[in-house]
This record gives C-alpha cells, sequence and structure tokens, in this order.
C-alpha cells in the first residue's frame, strides 16, 4: 500500500522534470544552425515546394506556437516524422530503444553481480590482499573509458581470439528468419548472447567499478553499527551477519549510485553503439545529429531523458522496498 | 556463600593503536552472584562498555584481551595459560569462539545497548528481529519464537503487541525501542543481563518508567544484571552492589548502601558531591575537577591523585592495589585509596601536593606552595 | 566590509571571523597540503598529475609561443604529415605487414606517417585544459547556484533546484552532444558543455552544506548585525566547504576528461589535425586489424591520466576526511 502510492508520486513528480526535458530539447534544436528546407530539397528549391515543406512542419510559425504544438504532440505521443528515415520518430525509436535497453540493463546486471560480491569481500577482509586487489581493479575500472576498453575486447577477443563477433547484437526475441545461421529460437537466444557479451563487458565495467567502491565503503560502515554489534552479542553467525544483517542495510548507498550510474550507462551506450556497430537509440541520435533530422534528434534525446527518468523511479521504488522509513515516511 | 554466577578476575584489555597502547582495562576483578543487580559505575572513558564487551569476548579489534580469567557458570569464558614458548596461550578449557556464539552470547549471557536508535536494524520489522534472536536462543520453531516475542512486548508494556510487532523501528519512540531492547534480553532467558547504559539516552521520565520496570521483571525472573551507569541516582535506585571505575581500574566496591553512606574513596566521594541526593540538602553541587586523563598514559601512582583534594606525596609514588576495609564479618568494602591504615605506606607523613582539585591549575607545579 | 562603520558589525564580523579563523585551521589550502603529505596514496595522485600537466604546459607553451617549432626540432610534427610516409609502423622491437618498429618512432606511426609518441605528448594539452576548464565551469556554475539557492530556499530554491533536475534527467553525453550540434562542434563547446553537466554535482554539495550551515550560530549572528547577504554567503559559507569541493573537484577532472575524450572519439570537439587522444582512439578503429598498438596509447594515456586525478582525489577525501579514514 505504501509502496504503491510511492510509485505513483513519483510518477507524478517526473512528469515537470519531462516537460522541463522536452524545453530544453526543444531550445537546443532550434539553436541548431543551416536551414532543414535546404537539407531536404537540396540547394535550389522550387518556391512551392519550400512553402509545401514549411507548411507541412510548421516552420512558418513562431518559436513558441511551435513549441506548445510540439509539446501536445508529444503528450498524445506524437514525436513528429523523421525528414532522414521518412518515418514517425516515435516509430524509429520503438525499433532502436529495445536494442539499447537491452543492452544497458544487461551492463548493469554483469555490473551488480561481479560487484556486490567483491564490494562484500572487500569490505570484509579490509586491507588485507583481497582488498587491495578489489580496489585497484574499481581504481582502473572507474578510470578507463568504455570504448576503449571496447576496442581493446575487440582487437583481443575477436580480431586476434576469434572467440567473439565484433559488431552487431541481435536481440534474443528476433525472429530466426532475421538472423543468419539461425533457425530456432534458441539459436537466435544464442547468437544474441554471443553478441552481447562483449558491447555488456565494455559498457559494464565503469558501473561495476563504482558500484564496487560504494559497496566497499558502505559494507564497512554498515559492519560496524550497533545493530551488528547487537546481532554479535545474540549469538548470529558471522556469515549471517554479512548475508542479512549487515548486507541489507549497506545496499541503500548501492541503489543510488546505480540510478545516477544510469545516466552515464545510457550515455556510455552512444559511444559502445559506435565502436560496436550496434543500431540502437545511440547510433539512432548520431544519424539525426548528422543529417540535422531536428525532429528526431528531439525525440532521441528526449527519449534518452525518458529512460534515464523511468530508471531512478525504478531504483527510488527499490530504495523504498528496502528501507522502510522511506515509503512509510520518517515520523 | 553459593558460588558467584559470573567471577571476573583480573582482567585486561588493551587497544593497539598508532600512538600507542590503552589500556582501557587495568586488571578488574568483580563477581556476580545469582539474582542480584551489580552496579558498574564511572565517568565516560573509564572502560565500562569496554570491560562489559570482554565478559562476551565481543572486544573490536584493535583492542585485545591480555590477561585475566572470566568464568562463568564454571565454564572459561577466558583464561590463559603459559605455553611451551613461554608465551601466553588460551586454555584448553576456555571456550572456542563456535561455543561462545552457540552457548553463551544472548542464551547465558545477554545485553543491551546504550542507544537504542541504533541498536534496531532499520530494515527489519522489531517483531522479526526479535524472533529471530529468540530462535537463535531458546531453540524454538518459527512460530513459537514469533508467539514469545509478542508475549515478551507485552510483558515490557508495549501497547496492542500483535500490530507493533509487524512495524519498523523508526515507527517507535526512543523510550519503545529501549523496551523492545529489553525484551529481547528477557526473551532469551538468560542468567545474566549485562545493561550498557540503557537509560543514558532516553529522557528522566522514560529513564523513571524503565527503571521500575527492570527491577520487577528482575525480580519476577530472577536474572542477573550487571547495570552500567555513568549516574549515581541509578545505582541508588536498582543495585544491590556497586563497583567504581576510574581509568580502567575498580577503585572502590561494596553494598550499595555502604557506597553512600560509608563512602571510602575519594573519587567516589567527588562522584557523590557531584550529583542532587534526595537524602541531603546540599547549597551547591560541586563538580569533579579536571578531565580524566588518557588511558594511553595514566598518571603515576594513584590514578586519581591529580584530580584528588586529599592527594600527598606518596600518592604520586605508590599505586594501591583495593584492599578489603571493612571490618571481620561485615560485607566486603574494598577501595584503593592509601589514606587508609591498612596500606601502610606513610600518607600521614607525606606532603599534601596541589591539584586540579586543590585548587591550582597546574598539576604540574605543585612543589611551590607545600615549601612555604 | 569598509562600507560598515557600525562597530557592532565590525564585532560581530571579528567575533565569527576568529570562530571561522579555527575551523580554517582545519579546512584551508595549507592544512590540506600537510594532510596530503602524509598520506601516500594523495602523493602518488600529486605527482601523476603534476606529471601530466607539466607535459601539458610545454606542449602549450610549443604550441601557443612556437607553433609545434620546438616539436619539428627535436623530434617530428605532432600535425604535418611527413614527407618520408611511412605508415602504421608497430612500435619499437615489433613487426607488421607495414615494416618494423625503428628507433625514431617508440610508439609507431598512425595512419598518415604521424609519430604517435608526439601526438600522445602534444595530446596532453587537450586532455588536461579540457578538464581544468570543464570542472571550472561546473564548479563555479554549480557553487553560485546552490549557494544562492541554499542560502534564500523558497521558490528562488525550488526554480533553481527544477532547472538543475532538468539538465540532471538527460543522460549527459547526449546532452553535450545535442548542446554541440545547436552552438559548435568543436573544443570551446566541448568544455561548456561538459561544464554545464556537471553543474548539478557541484550544486547539490554546496546546497547541501550550505543548508545546514545556514543554521549555524555565526552566520545567524553575522546575518543579525547585518553584513550583507553576499558577504556571508563568499566570506563564510564557501570557505567552510572547501574540503568536498576540492576532493569532487579532483574528481570531476578525471570524468571531464573522460568525456570529452568520448566526445572527441564521436567526432566533436577537437577536430584534425590538432592532436587528441580521443579522436586518435577514433581514427585508430579503422586501423585495429593491421595496427593494434595504435589503439593500445591513447588509451594508456588517457587512464593513467584519470588515475592520477582519481587517486588525488581518493587520497584528498582521505586525507581531509578522518571519518572514513580510520
Amino acid at each position: 500500500m505504501g509502496l504503491l502510492r510511492y510509485t505513483l508520486w513519483r510518477l507524478a513528480q517526473s512528469i515537470p522534470v519531462l516537460i522541463g526535458i522536452i524545453t530544453i530539447t526543444f531550445f537546443l534544436a532550434n539553436q541548431i544552425p543551416g536551414d532543414p528546407v535546404e537539407i531536404m530539397l537540396g540547394p535550389t528549391p522550387a518556391q512551392e515546394q519550400v512553402e509545401a515543406i514549411q507548411a507541412r512542419y510548421g516552420l512558418d510559425r513562431p518559436a513558441h506556437e511551435r513549441f506548445l504544438t510540439y509539446l501536445s504532440g508529444v503528450a498524445s505521443g506524437d514525436l513528429g516524422h523523421s525528414i532522414y528515415y521518412d518515418r514517425p520518430v516515435l516509430e524509429m525509436i520503438l525499433l532502436r530503444l529495445p536494442v539499447t535497453l537491452y543492452l544497458t540493463v544487461s551492463a548493469f546486471l554483469f555490473a551488480i553481480v561481479t560487484a556486490i560480491p567483491l564490494g562484500v569481500i572487500s569490505a570484509k577482509r579490509r586491507n588485507k590482499p583481497a582488498d587491495h586487489v578489489s580496489r585497484i581493479v574499481s581504481l582502473i575500472g572507474v578510470s578507463t573509458p568504455s570504448f576503449w576498453i571496447g576496442l581493446m575486447l575487440i582487437i583481443i577477443f575477436a580480431f586476434y581470439l576469434g572467440w567473439f563477433p565484433a559488431r552487431g547484437l541481435p536481440l534474443p526475441w528476433a525472429d530466426p528468419a532475421d538472423i543468419r545461421g539461425a533457425e530456432t529460437q534458441l539459436q537466435v537466444i544464442r547468437t544474441s548472447l554471443h553478441h552481447l557479451a562483449m558491447p555488456m563487458v565494455a559498457l559494464g565495467t565503469l558501473q561495476m567499478a563504482q558500484i564496487t567502491r560504494i559497496e566497499r565503503s558502505s559494507m564497512v560502515e554498515s559492519l560496524q553499527g550497533e545493530y551488528v554489534k547487537l546481532a554479535r552479542a545474540y549469538g548470529v553467525s558471522e556469515s549471517k551477519i554479512v548475508r542479512k544483517h549487515a548486507f541489507q542495510v549497506a545496499q541503500l548507498p548501492v541503489i543510488t549510485i546505480i540510478g545516477l550510474g544510469l545516466s552515464t550507462a545510457l550515455g556510455g551506450a552512444v559511444l559502445t553503439e559506435t565502436v560496436f556497430e550496434i543500431q540502437g537509440m545511440g547510433r539512432l541520435i548520431i544519424t539525426a545529429i548528422n543529417n540535422q533530422d531536428y525532429e528526431l534528434i528531439m525525440g532521441t534525446t528526449f527519449m534518452f531523458g525518458v529512460a534515464f527518468v523511468v530508471g531512478v523511479i525504478v531504483t527510488d521504488v527499490a530504495y523504498a522496498y528496502i528501507d522502510p522509513r522511506v515509503a512509510y515516511g520518517d515520523e | 556463600m553459593s558460588e558467584p554466577l559470573l567471577s571476573v578476575e583480573n582482567l585486561k584489555t588493551q587497544f593497539f593503536t598508532e600512538d600507542g597502547t590503552v589500556r582501557a582495562v587495568d586488571g578488574i576483578s568483580f563477581d556476580v552472584y545469582e539474582g542480584e543487580i551489580v552496579g558498574l559505575v564511572g565517568e565516560s572513558g573509564a572502560g565500562k562498555s569496554v570491560a562489559t564487551s570482554s565478559l562476551l569476548r565481543l572486544v573490536d579489534s584493535p583492542g585485545e584481551i591480555v590477561g585475566g580469567e572470566i568464568t562463568f557458570k564454571g565454564e572459561t569464558i577466558f583464561g590463559l595459560e603459559e605455553g611451551a614458548d613461554g608465551e601466553p596461550r588460551p586454555r584448553d578449557e576456555m571456550l572456542s569462539e563456535e561455543e561462545m556464539r552457540e552457548q553463551i552470547r544472548g542464551r547465558e549471557i545477554a545485553i543491551i545497548f546504550q542507544d537504542p536508535m541504533e541498536s534496531l536494524n532499520p530494515v527489519f520489522t522489531v517483531g522479526g528481529q526479535l524472533r529471530e534472536f529468540i530462535e537463535i536462543n531458546r531453540d524454538l520453531s518459527a512460530d513459537e519464537a514469533k508467539e514469545e516475542a509478542i508475549e515478551m512486548l507485552r510483558e515490557v508494556g508495549i501497547p496492542a503487541p500483535e500490530s507493533r510487532y509487524d512495524e519498523y523501528p523508526h515507527q517507535f519512540s526512543g523510550g519503545m525501542r529501549q523496551r523492545v531492547l529489553i525484551a529481547m534480553a528477557l526473551a532469551c532467558q538468560p542468567d545474566l543481563i549485562i545493561a550498557d547504559e540503557p537509560t543514558t539516552a532516553l529522557d528522566v521520565t522514560v529513564e523513571g518508567q524503565i527503571l521500575e520496570m527492570v527491577t520487577d521483571l528482575q525480580e519476577k525472573y530472577d536474572t542477573s544484571f550487571i547495570w552500567v551507569t555513568h549516574d549515581m541516582s541509578v545505582v541508588a535506585e536498582i543495585c544491590d552492589r556497586v563497583n567504581v571505575m576510574y581509568l580502567g581500574e575498580i577503585i572502590e566496591h561494596s553494598e550499595v548502601d555502604d557506597l553512600f553512606y560509608d563512602t571510602k574513596h575519594p573519587y567516589t566521594q567527588a562522584l557523590l558531591d557531584s550529583m542532587p541526593r534526595p537524602d541531603e540538602t546540599v547549597h551547591e553541587l560541586d563538580p569533579i575537577k579536571g578531565v580524566m586523563p588518557e588511558a594511553i598514559n595514566p598518571p603515576s601512582g594513584c590514578r586519581f591523585h591529580s584530580r584528588c583534594p586529599d592527594a600527598r606525596e606518596v600518592c604520586r609514588e605508590v599505586h594501591p592495589e583495593a584492599r578489603n576495609l571493612a571490618a571481620d564479618g561485615e560485607p566486603k568494602h574494598s577501595a584503593a585509596c592509601v589514606k587508609y591504615d591498612a596500606f601502610e605506606v606513610g600518607y600521614d607523613e607525606s606532603r599534601p601536593i596541589e591539584t586540579e582539585a586543590t585548587g591550582g591549575f597546574s598539576a604540574g607545579l605543585t612543589e611551590t606552595e607545600a615549601e612555604e | 566590509m569598509a562600507t560598515e562603520p557600525d562597530p557592532q558589525t565590525d564585532t560581530t564580523a571579528d567575533g565569527s571571523e576568529s570562530g571561522a579563523g579555527e575551523v580554517e585551521a582545519r579546512v584551508g589550502l595549507r592544512y590540506t597540503l600537510k594532510q596530503v603529505k602524509r598520506d601516500t596514496t594523495a602523493l602518488m595522485g600529486i605527482y601523476t598529475v603534476g606529471f601530466v600537466t607539466l607535459i601539458a604546459v610545454l606542449a602549450a607553451i610549443d604550441y601557443y609561443i612556437f607553433d609545434y617549432a620546438v616539436a619539428e626540432m627535436f623530434w617530428y610534427s605532432p600535425v604535418q604529415d611527413p614527407d618520408e610516409v611511412q605508415r602504421l609502423l608497430p612500435p619499437v622491437g615489433m613487426e607488421n605487414q607495414f615494416g618494423a618498429g625503428v628507433i625514431e618512432h617508440p610508439m609507431g606511426t598512425d595512419h598518415r606517417g604521424r609519430d604517435i609518441f608526439v601526438r600522445l605528448f602534444y595530446g596532453t594539452r587537450i586532455a588536461i585544459t579540457v578538464g581544468f576548464m570543464a570542472t571550472g565551469i561546473g564548479l563555479v556554475g554549480g557553487t553560485l547556484i546552490g549557494a544562492v539557492s541554499g542560502y534564500y530556499g523558497g521558490w528562488i530554491d525550488d526554480v533553481l533546484q527544477r532547472i538543475t533536475e532538468t539538465i540532471y534527467a538527460i543522460p549527459f553525453l547526449v546532452l553535450v552532444i545535442a548542446f554541440m550540434t545547436a552552438f559548435g562542434r568543436d573544443l570551446t563547446f566541448a568544455m561548456i558543455g561538459v561544464g554545464i553537466t556537471s553543474i548539478p554535482v557541484f550544486n547539490r554539495l554546496i546546497r547541501s552544506r550550505v543548508v545546514s550551515i545556514r543554521e549555524e550560530d555565526y552566520i545567524e549572528a553575522a546575518r543579525a548585525a547585518g553584513v550583507k547577504d553576499r558577504n556571508i554567503i563568499l566570506r563564510h559559507i564557501i570557505p567552510n566547504s572547501f574540503a568536498p569541493v576540492l576532493v569532487q573537484a579532483t574528481l570531476q577532472i578525471g570524468v571531464s576528461i573522460l568525456i570529452v575524450a568520448g566526445l572527441s572519439f564521436l567526432g566533436f570537439g577537437a577536430q584534425p589535425p590538432t592532436p587528441s587522444w580521443g579522436q586518435m582512439l577514433s581514427a585508430s578503429r579503422n586501423y585495429m586489424l593491421p595496427a593494434p598498438t595504435f589503439s593500445l596509447w591513447p588509451g594508456m594515456a588517457i587512464l593513467v591520466t584519470v588515475i592520477g586525478f582519481n587517486i588525488l582525489g581518493d587520497g584528498l577525501q582521505d586525507a581531509l576526511d578522518p571519518r572514513i579514514n580510520n
């Protein structure tokens, strides 16, 4: 009950932020130099053609009017029309978004699954060799550009060892007919995971390193908590203290950092998709920019914002689920 | 007299820090008998909490118990012997870490911590935490433990325990949380409960209610208590016998009435003078002069001499061990102060020295006035 | 201060200052340096950062004053295509299909035959400039917004916080790309863009501190005595936040270098032939199979530089916050 109300409250809170995102996007798109008409029709178009295009895209109207039109369009699910692809922006986004989400979510799963044990071990064996190794690994992880990790992985594991494919990322639920060499859905899933491995590691390493650092310091603090002392004094075993009493409290800052890391990861997806030539949202926005496809630029930027906002709400709700003080209000 | 429930002999716990060795507990001895409440009194920093965590062998690194013996119901909680190489090593009969966890902690000796706000885990329900400890320490099934937990919450005066069982610590007030911690200790049915300043963080009215409740429950369950506090009025209210600690040592021990009406040690006297008493009218409270020195580098001789109004030359040189000063047949009343004849070190002939308590600000420049 | 002749104001200001002065002793620059000297990690960070910055300064002098004349005199030009083209040579001691590595090109040559080591050396200038400038913009902007927002509260706070929240709500690499598309693709806008996206970081830090400091007695006293708001913010509140801001700024320099490298990799930022690490990596992408080491060096350079700032930041944190350092 408390959790559901909290979720709805967080969703409602995000509406002004979304309007803010649209405003920023619209403002930036309006600043883009160059004449869209010229891009569509070439340097010497006929006057009627120009007017037809201007009327169709509303370019003859003042900016604030177009903003309101765009805003109401977004509210009704219309993100405009892509000039470059000659398709609705929303359609393009719906085509590409799943790829980016698949990549980003996998990267986070990879990061969480590796970082949490690493951080916990580090905290438990503070200032011992295992701790030093884990701290050095995470220090390198936060200091390495993700796209460079991608390049190195390609050179080693695709070119030299030939273990993984260097480009592309088919979705696991793709139609077997569309995937070369795959006949059954199971083979599609295998191909997909095979393609996923390297970009996932490239994108997830930074998150892994950051989560490890937070997990460590948070666990160290939690293990010094009074409630841990109490549990020890009542004969709770050390492994249960680590797994349950200290662990659950320690996950709160970790969840916060995962939420914030979403911003880095979604931005990083643009780079990772470039390195591995994955047709996701990142490539879409770059294509849109390179072709001055205004409505596609606005649409993709907005969608990146939406993805982040939704991600943050998910982590906030997870936080509230673990920490009862949030959902029930701190009286 | 019967065998004591808990016996502590010359216990020493030290912290090995970068700046040197802190002798937090430096050779204390005391007993706890069945069904009594024994007080452990002193200012903060005297080593009371370290002493109590030593009893459960829960001293955090860099702290370590380095000597002495702790015996509980015939079991050796801590005890050393000389190894083949001359180095002290744990005796064979000393309980292993696992035995401590499974047989002693919670089951035989339970503890109530000082800070009720921090001691409960914020992310689990109050009932769940209570149930877990009961399950571990009383070998009950989950359902039985839950029933017991609710019963115990009722016992410590928490209204509507069935519904509050599923609430989280932040929904309880400080006093209510302390009641939960007391319920936790009692529910495990230990023979001894260590209460480490359990009412310090609470306001006075709540403190009163809780003390009253504990006295009632103590009678009902006949559990022994070690009651750690810095508050003499709490001691007067609930303790049977009292140990006064100063800088890691027990400097006076007696029955509670003797401590108040036949005070031996100047430090105890100073503590008593610094608090209001319902049985005496004073015009002005007299706080203890100076601050307690650091345990890392305690003063020579009697550790209290730097703040003692009765200090003399000899106090700086002779370190007194507590001795029984009670007449034969009287209950034991020991104190560690050379001004009593029993010590025979020539206190009366020694010159008084200037200390923080005798007026001078600088305890170091003591000679000048004495020479005049 | 000279415009406040009221003696009462003076005593209060003095009183609060001596109070703050004691705090200063534990948060000021001298104290910081003393603490850092005792911390091995922080020292390693200082050395790495100092070394990289020194290279950047040397490269900058050669670029701005001599137009790469020094580089050409001692080595090769980092920007000119050489007359005698030896493309994609491997590092010294290795061999590939284009030939064997030679001592003149210790790290090999790039796709246009330019010496990789020289380009790496001169790329330091871009990385360091970008790191400091972008962080500076974020620091100044975030501090001002955070201080004003936290000090005044009310609707000013609401408006400013909603704006920074919105900036924060767009993944920052995407935001910078959109920003640069609108205003310009060169390095200046990369720095401004990255600076703007780091405003929320400093804003949050400063604002939370200001909100807690605002209620302190000495601030209340200064306000009651009529000290101007601007002076309270500038002379009392901001200096009090020195330690955490310094730590955050150090870490943020590393982050900024990473983002700008990513931008250059995508073609936003320093334009060819100006040597920048990200753009070198971008170029190397097409030659990963024949000349894999081409991709290796710029990444290593970024890694070492960013590690330097990160361990310096961590070291500062440890040195200045004894709570975590136990």
